[in-house]
């Protein structure tokens, strides 16, 4: 049952559904948690590879910094967040136009 | 048998609550979900007998990054969670719409199967190789590896921490109403 097929797979599913939680919700915040979703996919594919094919390490640090960049990724986003509530008084993405022209 | 059952409640955790954060409604119950995920993905780490990465997925991601975002989401409720319009789909206009939902569909369902592809051929030229129990620990090796062959990406992303964070601070102040 543990194989590194099976790893694949779940990473597989965790990175379709964040990719489908990122293009079909309209809220901000949500669009966020679904980037999240997709960098776990990533870290687990890292760490499956790191066990089951290289035995070594490096996917383990790999990994690490991806949970890095992940938190530094979401202090940003958030901020950006609550500066475009206190100016728009809403976190639909449909209302983030003021780039368009 | 431990690691069998941790594996399987672990993968079921997972996807479990990723379909959760993506079919409910309240952003709040998202954010839970996506902290039950983040402990299967967690669980994950550790029958890969990765101890320190499960641990600083647990206190990073679960003790920090989804903390933010309920901060975040209770910080911007506003009106979206007054009014809670609903569009022709019957949902709040948080969740999007019928469009939305098909190209993410769509999007989704290639890349599914087109990864599927990729994947039975990696399980099929590569024979399963037999891995045994013993889960030593990565601790000593990680801190061995972080300062001597990754030394460049450990500080690099020091100081990448530091502008996020005073980043962040800058953009989020608030700031006097003209």
């Amino acid at each position: 049952m543990m194989s590194l097929g099976s790893y694949l797979i779940i990473s597989l599913i965790l990175f379709v559904i964040g990719l489908v939680v990122m293009l079909s919700r309209k809220n901000i915040v949500a669009i966020l948690l679904g980037i999240e979703l997709i960098l776990n996919a990533a870290a687990l594919n890292f760490v499956a590879y790191s066990r089951y094919v290289t035995n070594n390490l490096d996917g383990h640090i790999f990994s690490l910094f991806i949970i890095v960049v992940a938190a530094a990724e979401a202090a940003v986003g958030l901020a950006i967040v609550i500066r475009f509530f206190q100016i728009k008084e809403t976190i639909h993405i449909d209302e983030a136009t003021q780039l368009r022209n | 048998m431990f690691i069998q059952l941790l594996f399987a409640s672990s993968a079921t955790l997972t996807v479990g609550c990723a379909l959760g954060v993506l079919a409910t409604k309240n952003l709040m119950h998202s954010c839970i979900f996506l902290l039950g995920s983040l402990m299967g993905v967690a669980g994950l780490f550790a029958t890969l007998g990765a101890d320190f990465v499960a641990v600083t997925q647990i206190m990073v991601y679960m003790g920090g990054v989804v903390i933010l975002m309920l901060f975040a989401v209770m910080l911007t409720g506003g009106k979206d969670f007054i009014s809670r319009a609903q569009n022709l789909l019957g949902l709040p206009s948080s969740m999007g719409n019928k469009w939305t939902y098909s190209v993410g569909g769509l999007v989704g369902l290639v890349l599914l199967l087109t990864n599927i592809r990729l994947i039975s051929n990696v399980m099929n030229s590569h024979a399963p190789k037999v891995i045994g129990d013993e889960y030593p620990s990565t601790v000593s090796q990680i801190g061995h590896l972080l300062v001597k062959d990754h030394v460049l990406a450990f500080e690099i992303s020091s100081v990448l921490l530091l502008g996020a964070l005073v980043g962040a601070a800058i953009i989020a102040r608030p700031r006097k109403q003209k």
